[in-house]
C-alpha cells in the first residue's frame, strides 16, 4: 500500500550538506499497521513527511496505493493528499473553529454540500466518540480530546492510508492507550493501512504488525514485531526492548538484599524470557523437578506478534543444593538468568 | 467657546474620522494582500519565490522610510491625476492610503509568522490548496492579530491625518494648527487635543474588544 524506494533527503545547512534519510526502503502492505521507531533526530519525522511529500526527497521513489507520488503536479498532488491521512504530535487543529468545524475541513475543501457535511461529520464524531463536544472550541478540550479530533477531521475525507507522526508522544500514558486502541480499531473496522513513527516501544508492542528501527537516516532492522522482538540483531534495538521491559527492585527487597549467600537467606532471581525462551510451563516444571519453590516479587510479562516475553524477579527456596541445577535449567530453556542477591 | 469654533470642532473630528478610516480601508486593501504575498514567498513557505520577495520587502522598506509629511507633498503630482486636487480630505486619502499600506503589509506578515507551522501543515496534508490555505486557515487564525494590526494602523492613522491637517488636508490637525497654533488660541489647540485623544482610545477598546472577541485560543 505504501512503498518507499531508496529514499534519500539531504538538507542544506549553512554550506554543508546534512542527510536526513539515506536509501530508504520499506513496503507496508495493505491493512497492516506499520512502525517506525528511533531516537530523536534519527530522521523518522522526515521519513512520515517524505511519504505526502510534505517534504520532497532528494532522490527516490514513493508509491502509495500504487501511484508514484513523485512526478505528480502539485495540483494532482493535493488531490493524492486526500487519499493519506495524517495526524501530528501537536494535533494542529485550526483554535477559530469548532470541533464540528474542524472536522468539516477538509469536507469543504473538496465542496461537499452543508447537509451532506453535517451527517458525515456527526457521524465521524460519534466514531471517535465526542459528539457531544461538537460545538466546543479546541482550546476546552484535553490532548486526548484534540487528538480523537485530528483523527475523525482526517478520516473525513476517507483516506486508504493513515500516517501518524508522533501521534500519541504528547499525552500521558492512560491517554496513549485509549488513542492506540482507536488507531487499532479505525485499521480494523476500515482497513486502513498505518504507517506511524514513534520513540516509544509500547507504542510498537502494542498496535504494530511490522516494526523497522531508524538511526541516523538508515533502516537498521526491519520485520514483523513478533521477529524483532524474539531475535533483535541490532544493539539500538535490543535498547529500545529492554526499555519497554523495566523491572525495579522493591524497597523492602532493596534493603534486606545481602551480595553473599549465608544462613537462612535466599537468592533472589531475575529471569528474562526473550522470544528465543522455550514455550513451556519452565517455572512449575523447575519447581517439580528440583523441588524448589518460587515466589514472584514482581512481573512484567507481555506478548508482542505471537512471542511471549518479559522479566520476573523470583524469590528460590526449597532444597538448597539444588540451586545451582535449577539456575542451569532455566538457562538450558534460553531463559536469561540472574542472580541479583540474597534475601 | 463661540459657536463657530464648535462647528469646526465638529466638522473637524468627522473629516479625521472619515479620513482615519477611509485610508484605512484602502491602506488595507492594498497592505493585507501584499502582507500574505510577502509570508507567502519567504524561505520555506508554501509559495517560496526568493527573488519576488526580496523585491516586495525592499519596495515596502523604502516606502516605509520616507516620513509622511514629505511622503504628502512627493505625492501631489500623483495625488491630482488621481483625485484632481492636491487639498482636502479626498486628496489626503491618496498619500494616507499609500503611507499605510507597506506599514500594514509587515504587520500582517508578521500576524501571520505568528501563527504556529503545523497549521499550514496539517492544511496541506489534507490536501488544502495555496488559496484554500489563505482564506480558510491563515486569515481566520490571524484573525485575532489582524484586528490588533487595524487598531495599531487605524492609530497611526489619527496621527498621520493630524500631520496631514498642517499643509491642507483638513480634519482636527488643520483646526489645531490653524487656529490653535497660528491664531494662538490655547482653548482650540486643547480641545483638539482632547478630541484626538478621545478617538485613539475608542479606537484602541474597540480593537481589543472585538481581537478578544474572535481569539478562541
Amino acid at each position: 500500500m505504501i512503498e518507499l524506494k531508496n529514499v534519500t533527503k539531504n538538507f542544506h545547512q549553512k554550506n554543508r550538506i546534512v542527510s536526513a534519510l539515506s536509501d530508504v526502503s520499506l513496503k507496508v502492505p495493505p491493512g497492516k499497521i506499520f512502525g517506525v521507531i528511533g531516537t530523536s533526530g534519527a530522521g523518522k519525522s522526515t521519513l512520515i513527511r517524505c511519504v505526502n511529500l510534505l517534504e520532497r526527497p532528494t532522490s527516490g521513489e514513493i508509491i502509495v496505493d500504487g501511484k508514484s507520488l513523485i512526478q505528480l503536479s502539485n495540483a494532482q498532488l493535493a488531490i493524492e493528499r486526500r487519499q493519506i491521512g495524517m495526524i501530528f504530535q501537536h494535533f494542529n487543529l485550526l483554535s477559530s473553529r469548532t470541533v464540528f468545524e474542524n472536522v468539516a475541513f477538509p469536507l469543504e475543501l473538496v465542496g461537499v454540500s452543508k447537509s451532506e457535511i453535517k451527517t458525515r461529520v456527526l457521524e465521524l464524531l460519534q466514531l471517535v466518540g465526542l459528539a457531544e463536544k461538537a460545538n466546543d472550541y479546541p482550546a476546552s478540550l484535553s490532548g486526548g480530546q484534540k487528538q480523537r479530533v485530528a483523527i475523525a477531521r482526517t478520516l473525513a475525507n476517507n483516506p486508504k492510508v493513515l500516517l501518524c507522526d508522533e501521534a500519541t508522544s504528547a499525552l500521558d500514558p492512560a491517554t496513549t492507550r485509549s488513542i492506540l486502541n482507536l488507531l487499532k480499531d479505525i485499521n480494523r473496522r476500515l482497513n486502513i493501512t498505518i504507517l506511524l513513527i514513534t520513540h516509544q516501544m509500547e507504542v510498537v508492542k502494542s498496535i504494530c504488525d511490522e516494526v523497522a528501527v531508524i538511526s541516523h537516516g538508515k533502516l537498521i532492522e526491519q520485520g514483523s514485531v513478533g521477529e524483532i522482538f524474539a531475535d533483535p540483531k541490532h544493539e539500538l534495538t535490543k535498547e529500545f526492548i529492554s526499555s519497554s521491559l523495566h523491572i525495579d527492585i522493591p524497597t523492602v527487597y532493596q534493603e534486606r538484599l545481602q551480595k553473599e549467600d549465608g544462613e537462612g537467606l535466599s537468592p533472589l532471581l531475575r529471569l528474562e524470557m526473550t522470544g528465543k525462551s522455550v514455550n513451556e510451563p519452565v517455572i512449575s516444571e523447575v519447581s517439580r523437578l528440583f523441588d524448589t519453590n518460587f515466589k514472584i516479587v514482581s512481573a512484567q510479562m507481555d506478548q508482542a506478534g505471537d512471542v511471549n516475553f518479559g522479566v520476573m524477579l523470583i524469590e528460590l527456596s526449597g532444597k538448597r543444593e539444588n540451586y545451582e541445577a535449577a539456575i542451569q535449567y532455566f538457562i538450558s530453556k534460553h531463559i536469561k538468568t540472574e542472580i541479583i542477591g540474597y534475601v | 467657546m463661540s459657536e463657530s469654533i464648535f462647528e469646526l470642532l465638529l466638522k473637524g473630528t468627522w473629516e479625521t474620522i472619515v479620513m482615519t478610516f477611509v485610508s484605512g480601508f484602502f491602506g488595507f486593501a492594498l497592505g493585507l494582500p501584499t502582507g500574505i504575498l510577502l509570508f507567502l514567498t519567504r524561505k520555506n513557505q508554501i509559495l517560496e519565490q526568493p527573488v519576488l520577495n526580496r523585491t516586495l520587502s525592499v519596495l515596502v522598506n523604502i516606502f516605509r522610510s520616507i516620513p509622511f509629511i514629505i511622503l504628502i507633498v512627493w505625492m501631489i503630482p500623483f495625488t491630482r491625476a488621481l483625485v484632481g486636487t492636491s487639498i482636502g480630505v479626498s486628496a489626503a486619502l491618496v498619500p494616507l492610503s499609500i503611507g499605510a499600506a507597506p506599514f500594514i503589509a509587515r504587520l500582517v506578515e508578521n500576524s501571520l509568522l505568528g501563527l504556529p507551522a503545523g497549521l499550514i501543515e496539517a492544511a496541506r496534508a489534507l490536501g488544502a490548496t495555496p488559496f484554500q490555505i489563505v482564506y480558510k486557515v491563515l486569515l481566520p487564525e490571524a484573525l485575532p492579530s489582524l484586528i490588533n494590526a487595524a487598531s495599531i494602523t487605524l492609530i497611526t492613522l489619527v496621527g498621520y491625518s493630524a500631520m496631514g491637517g498642517a499643509v491642507g488636508a483638513g480634519g482636527l490637525g488643520q483646526v489645531g494648527y490653524q487656529y490653535g497654533y497660528i491664531g494662538y488660541d490655547a482653548v482650540t489647540m486643547n480641545s483638539v487635543l482632547g478630541l484626538l485623544v478621545l478617538l485613539v482610545f475608542l479606537i484602541q477598546f474597540a480593537g481589543d474588544f472585538l481581537s478578544k472577541r474572535f481569539d478562541h485560543r
